[in-house]
């Protein structure tokens, strides 16, 4: 019998390596695609694009074409933890996909929001802006001013 | 028991009604707080870590160097921070090359991670270490009849091999202690649902804080009680934000846990900035006798 060619599956593994080099990356290959994690996940019970054994599945093949881009599922996760919770296999299937994210981060095609909140925390060492507002609350309401925060410190921690 | 609060971002500077809640009620307790200079963020466990898996461990490993450095452990009000703090504690302690790595940077500031110091949120430190009992004791005015549906949000419970804080499916560590300030727990269909903040799309949370507070006004809740400032974002402007794309209101007020436990320890509202939500609860607190009005002078 002739080989039917359209079953044939190449897999990227240099993609995969390259995840397993992401700190909580590497346990993407324990996944054997029970589908445990999309049970209790409340992102694939709103949206139907969204699947975190379909992404574990895609990761396994190393489709960083479907992956890392703009619009890839993975920005739909809500960061809930349920799929941790329940993989049987430790996958930690939310760590995969915040590992994808910082790929897709060096890619450049990550949604604008996550420069702008990081830049935001390497600006002045926390989140939000500390405005005269904020400080009149924090007056009104009995509490201290909020003074500097050690920004340098954190930023030498920062460069490789 | 003396114990590190870290305040963390969201609290101090954009609800420290929080923070002033937290200060009032944790002495009353028995709890000295300590503040230690030299936190940063978390860093926060969306954005940042995001970014960056690597240098968010090392961010939350130099906050816990601080509190390594003056021997004391951490008490956290944010489930954000509890997620990152408690999470790097526990990739450190997991993956020794990992902690070298993290050591490596930490060393050009002068700093090492030890893995010394305790991190816990607030709730859990009263439960385990304070006791249900050392709560009712603080207890002037209980909330009786307060009907309070719990939101639990995601970061308190899971993971629970990382959080070990309860059983993250069938939780009654919040409902302990709402019952032990007088107040009743309402459960409903979705006391466990996401918030959905950590979801970089605008229609999922829309559809998720509306189902929450449909299901809230269906039981028949007064208020919703929880623990987390970013849930509490998705929820006081949030259930406003919503109710206009849905053309519904819901008016159903919002509060920290340590503000129901600063009206049950007799604090006024003002004291623990209950006039700084959205949706106010001026009907409720008229109900519990601690309203916002000037108290009737005495006969």
């Amino acid at each position: 019998m002739p080989e039917d060619k359209s079953q044939r599956v190449t897999i990227n593994f240099e993609f995969r390596r390259q995840l397993d080099g992401i700190v909580g990356g590497d346990h993407h290959n324990y996944c054997y695609q029970c589908g445990a994690c999309v049970a209790q996940c409340p992102a694939a019970q709103y949206n139907d694009s969204f699947n975190p054994r379909a992404i574990l599945l895609d990761t396994l093949l190393g489709r960083e074409d479907v992956l890392l881009t703009k619009d890839s599922p993975i920005w739909l996760c809500t960061n809930c933890y349920s799929c941790y919770e329940r993989c049987p296999q430790d996958v930690r299937p939310i760590e995969i996909i915040v590992a994808l994210k910082n790929l897709a981060v060096a890619k450049g095609v990550a949604p604008e929001a996550v420069a702008t909140m990081t830049e935001n925390i390497t600006r002045a060492g926390v989140a939000g802006l500390i405005t005269p507002a904020v400080q009149r609350i924090r007056e009104r309401l009995g509490l201290e001013p909020l003074g500097e925060y050690p920004v340098e410190e954190m930023l030498k921690l920062l460069e490789d | 028991m003396r114990l590190a609060p870290f305040y963390g971002c969201m609290i101090p500077i954009k609800y420290p009604q929080m923070e002033a809640a937290f200060r009032r009620t944790m002495p009353n307790l028995g709890v000295e707080l300590v503040d230690l200079d030299g936190f940063t963020c978390c860093p926060d466990p969306i954005f940042f870590k995001t970014k960056g898996v690597l240098d968010w461990v090392t961010v939350a490993a130099r906050n816990l160097c601080v509190a390594e450095e003056n021997g004391i452990d951490l008490v956290t009000l944010c489930s954000g921070c509890t997620a990152t703090l408690k999470e790097a504690r526990f990739l450190l302690a997991e993956d020794e090359s990992l902690k070298d790595r993290v050591n490596e940077r930490l060393r050009k500031i002068g700093k090492e991670y030890k893995g010394t110091v305790k991190v816990e949120h607030a709730v859990v430190v009263i439960r385990d270490e304070l006791g249900v009992e050392k709560l009712k004791e603080s207890i002037v005015r209980p909330l009786t009849d307060l009907k309070v549906a719990i939101h639990y949000g995601c970061h308190l419970l899971k993971p629970s091999q990382i959080m070990h804080v309860d059983d993250a499916d069938y939780p009654s560590i919040l409902e302990n202690l709402i019952r032990a300030i007088g107040a009743t727990p309402v459960g409903h269909d979705r006391t466990l649902l996401c918030c959905g903040k950590g979801c970089m799309d605008d229609d999922m949370p829309t559809e998720m804080v509306f189902d929450i507070f449909t299901s809230i006004r269906d039981s028949g809740a007064d208020v919703m009680g929880l623990i987390c400032p970013t849930c509490f974002s998705s929820f006081d402007l949030g259930q406003i934000m919503v109710g206009r794309k849905k053309d519904t209101e819901f008016g159903i007020p919002v509060i920290y846990y340590f503000q129901l436990l600063g009206l049950a320890q007799g604090l006024a509202p003002e004291d623990i900035g209950l006039n700084l939500h959205k949706v106010k609860a001026d009907k409720v607190l008229a109900r519990l006798g601690a309203g916002t009005e000037a108290p009737p002078p005495a006969a």
